[in-house]
Parts: structure tokens; sequence; C-alpha cells
């Protein structure tokens, strides 16, 4: 049987109704289970990678053709994302194998597992409804793992998660009923061409309704309240899933319909007026904060305001340097999340404060939280250094000097209390004798994150040659209406 | 201040929210999928119920994600009260009247529960309501009596065979060759018992889980030691 893209839902499904049973024979199992899928799924994604590039593959499911059934579009974007989310899937597992000893532990593999499939699904499907439902699924998964340690903050973080993410499941709902009272569909493909049927004015609140829902799960400023709280409070492997897939599903998802729908020279101006607000704002909140993880939060959101300023100039250029940006944001947000988990475990406190001196003890962990910082920031020869650049590059063709310097700006403040950070752990002072260890799975995964940033940062080549089908494949609706509805 | 902006902004979206869902247009014939449905299901999917064949057929995938929702929702309703259950329900005993008539309706109910999640395909209702009638059912004993209990592991297997059965048959049809979710029984005379293909086995997978998985965070949440 060849892979086929449908497999990137079920076999996760499967596996996650499997678990219950699994762990009546052993925990082990349990744990390994979300393992070998990610692999799987990495492995099938890689062999797939070639063709979705080349055309889109469109899969039929139930077999009715679209727009009677529904239908899954996997084109460049989509592969170039999924292959992306699989990969960091599977590290993110691999650093949660001794990470996460804490009860009940086969819930807490089939939420993770859940977490992921429903952002692969909503990068996935070409059904307005069917992302709504793996919408649906990603959130509910989130709101679970955040209060998954059973404290205080973290039972108010996901309380607050879950108001806002309701909102948002609402809002695009709403958004969805519109359309499909008007244009009688819901296949992506069939709306873009009949989006016209739909009055002005509810054409707008459509819009409306759509940025405001999936601008929640794309941090868009000023809709990111529950991001600070959620990162800092689930559990690092959880944080590093919110920042390197959830984030980028959400933020695919809006410019998705955005570009095939409502694509006006106001509204990406728009999109480019909230991209600067949220990096702006973001950066100067992360620069304030004196928890480690709620700086990385912040900084999160930043860089997504990053991105939608790139997507909304909307050059090719300046597109592909904005999928790279997400490529290398999953990898390097995931990396330091992940180094931070253990920063606060070995340090017991969640202060910026009390990293001090772990540079020394914790040499390990603290050089890949360092690569990590040097990566983010953009400084070769990483490879964040490389999609900064094309981003800035595109930035100064379209002509627009100001967007270019507030840009920098963002990357200024960024700079510093990354830097600030790193400092502070190799500040010397003696730590009390601490003979607890990263464990090596924790390592292996960060060395597996910290290899490819630096291999892409050595060899953008490799990334690079992917993008133009990927960006192409996004800004280029008509081709995606003629796939679609073949 | 706020407030007076708060109230500003939300008389804004509420004067939009009414003057859109006031003209859309509802319940008038439509070209679209939905026509094509009405016309074409009885043929395609050998279901005389449009809205189950709409649901487990035509897009049986949405209702294999909205299974995963609700069994997501009562997973992490568990992790989240996990080491916080305690052995006994905290609920005082009913009155005789009260013991006695529950007992009575108990499998009355169950038995209602499952005639609609078998009957999906034909008659109005299906899985989810189904499989809610029989955790209502179960409802019904846990506030009679307090000593009336459920098996976890019990629980536990329904929802995973039941989940199971459903990925499954969905395999099934890609591993024939055709796609995911796809028929490969024969429809039969639509309006028999044994019709439409493969939908009575997915309702009635879906039956089973929604009424172990209720049944589920009910205990969960009585049980829960303020």
């Amino acid at each position: 049987m060849e892979f086929s893209p449908v497999l990137y839902i079920a076999i996760p499904l499967f596996a996650a109704f499997l678990i219950p049973l699994l762990g009546k024979v052993s925990k082990t199992l349990v744990k390994l289970t979300p393992g070998i899928v990610f692999l799987y799924l990495s492995y099938g994604s890689i062999l797939l990678f070639p063709k979705a590039m080349e055309k889109p593959i469109v899969q039929v499911v139930a077999g009715f053709k679209p727009p009677f059934g529904i239908s899954l579009y996997y084109g460049a974007t989509a592969a170039f994302l999924i292959t992306m989310v699989t990969i960091v899937g599977f590290v993110i597992w691999l650093y949660s194998y001794k990470f996460i000893i804490r009860e009940p532990i086969e819930k807490y593999y089939m939420l993770f597992m859940m977490l992921i499939t429903g952002s692969t699904g909503i990068l996935l499907t070409g059904d307005m409804f069917n992302m709504f439902v793996f919408l649906e699924i990603t959130s509910i998964a989130a709101y679970s793992l955040t209060a998954f340690l059973r404290d205080k903050d973290g039972a108010e973080a996901a309380f607050k998660y879950l108001l806002i993410g309701s909102f948002s499941s609402t809002f695009y709902l709403l958004s969805v009923m519109i359309i499909y009272s008007y244009t009688g569909t819901l296949n992506f493909a069939d709306i873009a061409g009949k989006i016209d049927l739909i009055p002005p004015m509810a054409k707008g609140f459509v819009l409306v309704l759509v940025l405001v829902g999936m601008g929640i799960e794309a941090e868009m400023f000023p809709l990111n309240g529950w991001a600070p709280d959620a990162y800092s409070q689930a559990p690092s492997p959880v944080g590093a899933v919110f920042g390197g897939i959830v984030v980028k599903a959400g933020l695919y998802a809006m410019i998705r319909i955005v570009f095939l729908f409502f694509k006006t020279p106001e509204v990406m101006q728009f999109l480019i007026f909230m991209g600067i607000l949220t990096l702006l704002i973001a950066e100067m909140a992360a620069m304030r904060q004196h928890q480690i993880k709620r700086m990385l939060a912040f900084s999160s959101i930043g860089q997504m305001g990053l991105v939608i300023i790139a997507l909304g100039i909307g050059t090719m250029g300046s597109t592909s340097a904005a999928l790279f940006q997400m490529f290398n944001h999953a990898l390097i947000k995931s990396l330091l999340f992940f180094a931070a988990g253990y920063l606060v475990f070995h340090s017991g406190s969640k202060q910026i404060e009390d990293l001090e001196g772990l540079g020394y003890d914790k040499p390990v962990t603290s050089f890949f939280f360092a690569v990590g910082a040097l990566a983010i920031i953009g400084l070769p020869p990483f490879s964040g250094f490389w999609s900064k650049l094309l981003i800035l590059v595109s930035v100064a063709k379209a002509g627009d000097i100001a967007i270019l310097l507030l840009i920098l700006t963002g990357s200024v403040i960024e700079a510093i209390y990354y830097l600030r950070a790193v400092v502070k752990l190799y500040t010397r002072k003696e730590v009390p004798d601490n003979v607890r260890r990263t464990p090596i799975s924790g390592l292996v995964a960060m060395g597996i994150l910290a290899a490819i940033i630096l291999y892409v940062g050595l060899y953008p080549g490799v990334i690079e040659k992917w993008l133009a089908p990927a960006a192409n494949n996004l800004l280029n609706a008509a081709d995606y209406i003629k796939a679609g509805l073949f | 201040m706020r407030k007076a902006i708060a109230i500003l902004l939300l008389a804004i979206v509420g004067y939009y929210f009414i003057n859109v869902f006031i003209h859309m247009p509802f319940g008038e014939k439509r070209e679209g999928v939905g026509k094509y449905y009405l016309e074409n299901t009885v043929k395609e999917t050998g279901a005389a119920n449009v809205v189950t064949a709409i649901v487990v057929s035509y897009r049986g995938f949405d209702t294999l994600g909205e299974v995963t929702v609700l069994f997501l929702a009562a997973t992490g309703l568990g992790a989240i009260l996990f080491g916080k259950r305690g052995e006994k329900r905290r609920l005082q005993g009913a009155s005789v009247i009260v013991k006695t008539t529950s007992m009575m309706l108990y499998p009355m109910v169950v038995l209602l529960g499952a005639y609609v999640f078998v009957h999906g395909h034909l008659t109005p209702g299906g899985g989810f309501q189904g499989g809610a009638i029989i955790a209502t059912g179960v409802l019904l004993m846990f506030m009679s009596y307090r000593h009336f209990n459920v098996s976890h592991n019990a629980l536990t297997w329904i929802e995973s065979l039941a989940g199971l059965t459903f990925a499954t048959v969905g395999l099934i049809g890609l591993a024939l060759g055709t796609t995911f979710l796809q028929n490969f029984l024969p429809l039969g005379t639509p309006n028999d018992l044994v019709s439409a293909g493969i939908i009575p086995i997915i309702y009635i997978a879906v039956g089973f889980k929604v009424g172990a998985e209720l049944t589920g965070v009910l205990d969960n949440m009585l049980k829960t030691i303020r």
C-alpha cells in the first residue's frame, strides 16, 4: 500500500484509540507508540515530498469527489509544513520520553499525539468545516495539556486559554456558516470560485470573523493574551509543540483563507500593520519578562508578527522568506524550550535571575540554549540568519524603508534580551552541587535540532530550493482552485 | 472608560452581527451540495435517513474527528482530575419511589439508546444521540443508588474497541484500494435494518463509544472530592 496523505490522520487516531489498551499491558509500550507513529509519518512525508512539490495531491475521503465529500489538499505548502511538523513532532516526543514521568502517562501521550495530529489536519484539509473539526481537536488537547501539571497557575492558564479559544472556534464556525449559506459548499476551492455570491457586508464580516478566529490561534496582536500563560505553565515539551507546531497551523489557516478569498491590497496592508504591531509589542513585552519561559512565549509571538509582515507583503520573495522563517522558528523555538525546560528543572526556579552560573554547572544544556538564542536572533552560521536576511531583502525590494527599520528595531530588542539571558547563564557564580543530570534522550533531542539548525545554516540550499514551489502554491489561488476541484 | 469602550465595541459587532444574520438565506431551495445530497443520497449510500448519510458517509471524516473531540475531552478531564478521585460519591441515597422507578426505567432507557443507534440510518437519531441516551440511563442510576458502580476497566475496553472499529473500517476502505472510509459492503435495500453498507457499523461503534465516554465523564465528576 502506497503512503497516502490521509494516513497522517488515520494512523495517529488509530494509535490514540489503542493506547488505553496498551496501557494495560505496559507503560513502556504507551511511551513508545507516539514515537513509532511520528517516525513512520516522517518517513512517509519524506517519500511523498517530491511528488507534492511537483503537483498537489488531492485525496478524496469516503469516495465522493469534491465538493460533495471531504477532500484533503496536500500541496507544496502543506507538504513543506507537514514534513516539518512530523519531524519536529518526533523530536519533541524523544524529549518527552524522560521528561514526562508524571502520571497519568497514557493520557499525556494520547493528548500530545492528538495535539500534533490536529495541527497536521488543519494544514492538510481542503474543506472548511473539516478544518473546524481539527481546530477543535487541537484546542481541546491543548487546554488539557496546559493544565496537565495540575497546579493552580496551570489551571488558571488553561481556563484563560479555554475562554479565548472558545471565541476562536465560535468565530470561525460562524464564518463557515455564513459562507455555506450563500455558496452552498464547504470545499475551499469551490468556495473560492463562488465567493462573490456573498453580499459585500456579509463578506466583510466573514473576513473579520476569520481574522479574529484564526488570529487567536496565530497569536496575532491583540488576540494573544492566552499565549504567555499557556506556554509557561504547560510542561516544556508541550510549550515546544505550541510554539513550534500549533501556531504554524493557525497562521497557515488564516493566511490560506485570506489569500484564497480576500486577497485585496487593503487586507494585505492590514496584515502588515498587524504584523508590525504584534512584532514590536511582543518584543517589548519579552524584554520585561523575568521568567524564562514567558520570555520565550513573547518572543514566539514576536516571531509570528515577523512572519505575518512578510506574508502581508505578498511577493514571491517575501512569502518564501516567511515560510523559511516558520520552518526555522519551529526548530529553534523547540530547541529553546527543550533547553529552558531542563535549565528550569536544574535551577529549580523559573526566574532568569536564578540561571546565573548554570553555564558552568550544566555546560551541554546551556550550550544548546545559547545555540538556540544566537540562531533566533539571526546570527550566522545558524539557519535563522538566512530567513531573517531573506525577509529583510524582500521588504527592501518592496521599497518600504519604514517597515524595514521597524523590523530591525524589533530584532535589536530581541537580540538584547536573548543575549542578556545567555550572559546570565555564563556569569561565573558558585552554584550548589547538583547531582541531577539532563537525561540522554533530552540531549539527543536537542542535539538533533541543533544539528539541523547548523546544517541548514551552512547549506541553506537544502531548504531554499523547496521554498519557491511552496510559496507559489500559497500565493496562486487559481492553481489551488484548479487542483482542488479536478 | 474601559467599560465604555467595551460596550461601544460590542454594539458595533452586534450591529453587524444582526445585519448579516438577518439577511442570510435560510431554508430556501438552493443549488449546491445540499441539493445534490437530497437527490442522490439513497442511490449512492443506501441510507433512508439523509442526515445520517451526510454525517457518516459524505462527511464521515468529520464524524471521526468529532468522535475524537469527545474522546479527548473525556481523556483531558481524566488527566486533570487524576488523583483527586475518591472511591465513594458524596451523594445521599434517594427515596424508595425514586429507586424503584429508576430500576424499572434503567433497562428501558438503555434499550431505547441501543434502538436509536442501531436504527441510525433509518430513523432520526444515531450514534451520538443513542450513546447520550444510554449515559442518561446510567446517570439515573448514579443519582438513585449510592453504591451503583461502573467498571472503569470495562469502559476503557468499550471506548478503545469502538474507536478502533471506526478507524479500522476506514482503513479497510483504503486497503482495498479505494479511499479512506469508503463503503465496501453491499448497500442492500433502503429502509431495511441491514442496509446502507458500513453506516450501521460505524454508528453502532459510535453509540458504544459515546455511551462509555459520557458514563466515564459522569463517574469521574461525581467521584471527585472537593
